[in-house]
């Protein structure tokens, strides 16, 4: 007769909530991430701007400050400030994404790490989207957030009346920052699953966006066209970003908005259909 | 032929990467035969066999393989072939093709090359899947074609960084018979394993390093000699295994002295093998019928053990 | 004393160009070289379509003057400034971060030879892709011109003798370009550093001292340019890309040719000493 010993038990404990899941990839990748001192140190020159203008907030509007001078404020609180903000801040936002956007998928696939993630309880949207969510996080951090808070800080200094009249540049903010951080994460995430070599993929990361720029401009010279600028990337988040704060002459001197929000939506449904191929468990080798 | 020019010979070989130690203070000369390189993970293994190879090159000290530096690749992998651990290939090339191309690369013309590659893989059983990508092989014939493409220029020295991982039994035995026709050739085979039975089976001698240091080396039994600081054990097989223990306990240089399990001997733990054996035939002619008699810790895994420790994991 | 086995080396050489140029040439991941290459070529035959469509008679001096402009700003600057990354760099690190560029240095191969076999492979590949991009761009551009302008402009103006040129600068452009990132991707275990060190480089030339800007591709590769483009010209004021469309001070062609295979036989010799010394230390990449 055999005697079959069980001694094996399965956890049967509390589980964390299903949807909360994915936090788990963000969360060991911000543990990563924040490793290099490198990246710290720039994560936190990405501060400097927004801190500087709180300051300069604070200043427009000490009378103290401004009877120096002789003057009711230094610099107008309006649509161009915040513009100028968030353009400063892209480039920050840019140079982020070039940074921390080529690790996220590519050592993942090059050391067939996939499938350890996909043999869990964890979807390939899960996987995705913590992914996402690093980006998302981080750019969130240096773009719209300070954003937010630098117009809450005008809003309490010049009052309810001013916050409600520029309501919209609060808008501008937040949607302009969300496209932009949602085709950075997108792009990267997309190009990182496609390519193995994370050096590689910075290049190419990099050339999305150069070149993309050096051939935007060929071919309007070329064809005599302003199309071109469909296919720069750069371009496009800035005619987006200026048409939320009513700049409509650098609208008019390039695509019209609506064509500049279509074609970041194309981008990014490009992206996802591209992630959609690439992030599986399994890798076909013809062999 | 002179005899340095016959053997694999380090001199005070060192080697640090940055800060961290490789290997130090290495004299080797390493003879025709298997020689296995043994030792736990980070002991320096893959080091020394990189630096026999040229793929580092020392910080100190002087290398010669069969009389060539390795920093002459030209003369060296003529007479050289390394099999190495690292489980990546060329991309997009079937196994045929890897061997060709290497080949070429020698300077061989297109049939002789193709004649080499054919004749190494079929040596390694690979002759079916020689049209296949090796992206699409498995663990077993990746290792196996790395193992085509260290033999396939019929190299004197055939330096192989655990060749059998990943091997099922029966290639794994097919491939240890391959060696010792390699060896029983006259050539040198320098093998890094883990599994330490095999070493033991298919060794001439052994290496044994631990921490960057070679701890012991030669032939098995010989380096197990020279550990006096555990007694030789010794398994002997008799009819009377409670009378031969009350016979050798007495003596001095008999340390321990134990009924085995099935009672059927006697291992018995000695400070000096000799004067044991002397006694011993004088015990066999007093009426106890000796069976055999063993050494029971001659082997690799025993000498490693007493040398490295057994908290230590192998590679 | 040995004789040197120079009928050896050469086979070798051979046999290294094989491998290289089925991988760069032949292999899925160099595509986007290929784009970067001839999305020019597809932009002109458009260009030329789209004109005859209309029916417009063309300017063969102002497409000329286009054409110049699209070559020294985009054509070198950017597409084969980036195609040569791809290819050169690729030769060593490539291998590298594949982890297999120890298969090399296990044959009984000579590493000055295994770099010459790779370079001049390299360099095969990129002038082949790259100077038959050029020729096709000429041909796409000019397409549309009734027979008898063309003729007139190939034969008997300025056109065969432009081509000429443009398809000299654009292999000289492979080599100086490839022998610069062949050292970068020897030397260099992140050739984003590099890459982008060379484009502020080559971008900042004009405004550099004039010792320094002999030390760039850039500046000799515009000096052969048969048309000139002003200095401050940009295809767009605001183009971010602006920045680069700074023109050096030319040299006279000899001096152009001279100074970029200077620059390229110590860009190689270079390689090649770091080259000998080089450890296989796949770990830290």
């Amino acid at each position: 007769m055999a005697v079959h010993k069980r001694s094996y038990r399965s956890y049967a404990g509390a589980l964390t909530p299903a949807w909360s899941r994915f936090t788990i990839i963000t969360r060991y990748a911000f543990k990563n991430l924040f490793r290099s001192k490198m990246l710290t140190a720039y994560f936190v020159c990405c501060f400097f701007y927004p801190v500087g203008c709180a300051a300069a907030l604070y200043l427009n509007h000490n009378l103290s400050f401004l009877s120096i001078f002789k003057v009711h404020e230094i610099f107008a609180v309006d649509a161009d400030f915040f513009l100028h903000f968030l353009g400063v801040q892209s480039f920050f936002a840019f140079i982020l994404m070039a940074i921390v956007g080529p690790g996220l998928v590519s050592p993942d696939l090059a050391n067939n790490a996939l499938p350890l993630y996909l043999c869990r309880p964890f979807s390939r949207a899960e996987y995705v989207v913590g992914k996402m969510a690093i980006l998302v996080w981080l750019l969130s951090l240096i773009t719209w957030i300070p954003g937010l808070i630098l117009f809450l800080i005008e809003a309490s200094l010049s009052g309810a009346a001013w916050a409600w009249a520029n309501l919209g540049l609060a808008w501008g903010i937040f949607i302009g920052s969300a496209i932009e951080t949602l085709v950075f994460s997108l792009l990267s995430l997309a190009i990182s699953a496609w390519i193995k070599r994370k050096l590689a993929a910075g290049a190419a990361l990099l050339g999305v966006f150069f070149f993309g720029s050096g051939l935007a401009q060929v071919i309007n010279a070329v064809l005599e066209t302003k199309n071109g600028y469909l296919i720069d990337l750069g371009n496009l988040l800035t005619t987006v970003d200026a048409s939320l704060f009513g700049h409509t002459d650098v609208v008019n001197a390039r695509i019209s908005a609506g064509s500049a929000w279509i074609a970041l939506i194309a981008a990014c449904v490009f992206c996802v259909a591209l992630l959609e191929r690439k992030v599986r468990a399994y890798e076909i080798v013809v062999g | 032929m002179n005899e340095a020019q016959n053997r694999i010979v380090f001199e005070d070989v060192s080697k640090f990467y940055g800060d961290v130690l490789g290997v130090n203070r290495v004299n080797l000369s390493v003879p025709p035969g298997i020689t296995s390189l043994v030792g736990p993970n980070g002991s320096g293994k893959t080091t020394l066999m990189n630096l026999m190879t040229g793929l580092v090159q020392p910080t100190r000290g002087r290398i010669s393989i069969l009389g060539i530096a390795p920093d002459d690749p030209e003369r060296l992998f003529r007479v050289v072939g390394y099999c190495t651990q690292f489980d990546s290939f060329p991309r997009g090339m079937t196994g045929y093709q890897f061997i060709y191309s290497y080949l070429r690369l020698f300077g061989y013309a297109h049939a002789q090359s193709s004649e080499l590659a054919m004749r190494a893989i079929e040596r390694v059983s690979l002759t079916d899947a020689a049209g296949r990508k090796i992206a699409g092989y498995s663990k077993g014939m990746r290792q196996r074609i790395k193992l085509a493409q260290a033999i396939c220029h019929n190299p004197s020295v055939l330096v192989l960084d655990e060749p059998l991982n990943g091997l099922d039994p029966l290639i794994r035995a097919e491939t240890i018979a391959l060696f010792r026709a390699l060896a029983a050739e006259g050539l040198h085979l320098i093998i890094s394993s883990h599994v330490l039975h095999e070493v033991d089976v298919i060794s001439d001698q052994v290496i044994l390093l631990s921490n960057g240091y070679v701890v012991a080396e030669g032939e098995i039994k010989g380096v197990r000699d020279e550990i006096e600081d555990h007694p030789m054990q010794v398994l002997i097989r008799c009819d009377k295994p409670g009378e031969l223990a009350s016979q050798i306990f007495h003596n001095d240089y008999v340390v321990e002295a134990r009924i085995h399990k099935d009672r059927q001997g006697v291992l018995v733990k000695t400070r000096d093998a000799d004067r044991f054996y002397l006694l011993l035939n004088k015990i066999a002619q007093n009426g106890i019928e000796i069976e055999s008699v063993a050494p029971a810790d001659d082997d690799v895994l025993s000498v490693y053990e007493y040398l490295i420790g057994t908290e230590e994991s192998t590679k | 004393m040995n004789e040197r086995p120079w009928g050896l080396w050469w086979t070798q050489v051979r046999a290294v160009m094989r491998l290289e140029l089925k991988k760069t040439l032949f292999s899925r991941r160099g595509i986007w070289v290929y784009f970067l290459a001839f999305v020019p070529v597809i932009i002109f035959a458009a260009h030329s379509i789209y004109m005859m469509k209309l029916g417009r008679a063309g300017d063969i001096g102002e497409d000329t003057h286009t054409f110049a402009e699209i070559f020294q700003l985009f054509y070198l600057r950017l597409a084969i400034f980036f195609g040569c990354v791809g290819i050169f760099m690729n030769l060593f690190r490539g291998e590298v971060l594949d982890k297999s560029l120890h298969y090399y240095f296990l044959a009984p191969v000579r590493r000055t030879v295994l770099l010459a076999g790779k370079f001049l492979s390299g360099l095969l590949a990129a002038s082949v892709i790259f100077g038959t991009s050029m020729v096709l761009q000429f041909v796409a551009l000019y397409w549309y011109f009734d027979s008898s302008t063309r003729q007139e402009y190939l034969f008997h103006g300025h056109g065969l003798a432009h081509l000429a040129a443009y398809l000299g600068v654009t292999l000289l452009a492979c080599l100086g370009y490839g022998a610069v990132f062949l050292a970068a991707g020897v030397m260099f275990r992140n050739p984003l550093l590099p890459t982008a060190a060379v484009l502020v480089w080559e971008a900042i030339n004009a405004i550099l001292p004039a010792a320094l800007q002999h030390i760039s591709v850039i500046f000799y590769l515009k000096s052969l340019c048969p048309v000139t483009i002003p200095g401050d010209i940009s295809l767009d004021k605001g183009n971010p890309l602006g920045f680069i469309a700074m023109n050096p001070a030319p040299a006279s062609a000899v001096t152009a040719i001279v100074g970029l295979l200077a620059l390229s036989i110590v860009a190689v010799a270079f390689s090649s000493r770091q080259l000998r010394h080089m450890e296989i230390d796949y770990g830290s990449d």
